[in-house]
């Protein structure tokens, strides 16, 4: 599958997936309770249909953000919250750390000049 | 079941974590069961394996985790149960189940898989092992296992 080795560790399609709303809503329903089928999902959209979902979903799942497991007949939808740990790992403590520092560095500069 | 029972948010017994890692599968089987590997990214915690006991110690030696080990297959699958002895609150709760599935992936990479399931029985340690809990372990491993660094911080 093209997307699963190009997704495998693929920040773009992390990002890709969180810019819609409607899949960030999925993951909400998620995070509020795991392990849904489909069907439970489709449910609570109300303005999607079954195939709205569906295609959401396999965005969401290529991105490594929605993992299925099988339970019985059933198969289930995980929020899986790593990708976005990892995204933050990258990105977001990076520059908090710039911002730290240049904010750390601007009161030395201040300070030595008072 | 009592009223109050109704308005409790249902409790998720399983959960399933997973993770792309650019390794070997037994250098990510190394990093899950070599206790000097999982102190740097498993909250401190030295975890030893045996294919019937997984022992889990804390940085001054107490213990974290004492359970059965029921699938020991190096370097695809572990199977071993779970109660969090960290907590006195949470180590009262039933034993849980977690595990670890190693897949080979094209390009060098596996893809590793963690289940944390029959959680029925212990809904403090769900709530707290699926918030921060795996997704710190799982991102800290993938980091020590590619970089052979821990995560800063």
């Amino acid at each position: 599958m093209v997307t699963y080795s190009v997704g495998m560790d693929d920040d773009d399609a992390v990002f890709r997936a969180l810019a819609d709303p409607t899949r960030r809503l999925l993951l909400d329903r998620l995070y509020e309770r795991d392990g849904r089928t489909l069907s439970e999902l489709v449910g609570e959209q109300e303005e999607m249909t079954r195939f709205g979902v569906m295609k959401h979903l396999r965005v969401l799942e290529s991105a490594g953000l929605v993992v299925t497991r099988r339970a019985g007949r059933e198969k289930l939808h995980f929020l899986n919250p790593v990708p976005v740990r990892l995204i933050h790992d990258r990105w977001i403590s990076k520059y908090a750390e710039r911002q730290v520092s240049a904010l750390a560095e601007l009161k030395t500069e201040l300070e030595d000049t008072a | 079941m009592s009223a109050a029972a109704v308005t409790t948010p249902p409790v998720t017994t399983t959960q399933v974590y997973q993770v792309f890692i650019r390794a070997t599968p037994e250098a990510i089987w190394e990093a899950i069961t070599n206790p000097d590997f999982t102190e740097k990214y498993f909250y401190g915690a030295r975890n030893e394996y045996t294919d019937s006991r997984r022992l889990s110690k804390g940085p001054d030696g107490q213990l974290y985790g004492d359970e059965e080990v029921m699938e020991y297959d190096p370097p695809r699958r572990l199977v071993h149960g779970w109660r969090s002895l960290y907590s006195p609150e949470m180590a009262a709760e039933q034993p849980s189940r977690v595990t670890w599935e190693i897949a080979p992936q094209d390009g060098g990479y596996c893809l590793l898989t963690v289940v944390h399931d029959q959680l029925e029985g212990a809904p403090k340690t769900a709530e707290s092992v699926s918030g921060e809990g795996w997704m710190m372990v799982l991102s800290g491993l993938k980091t020590l296992v590619e970089t052979g660094a821990p995560m800063a911080g």
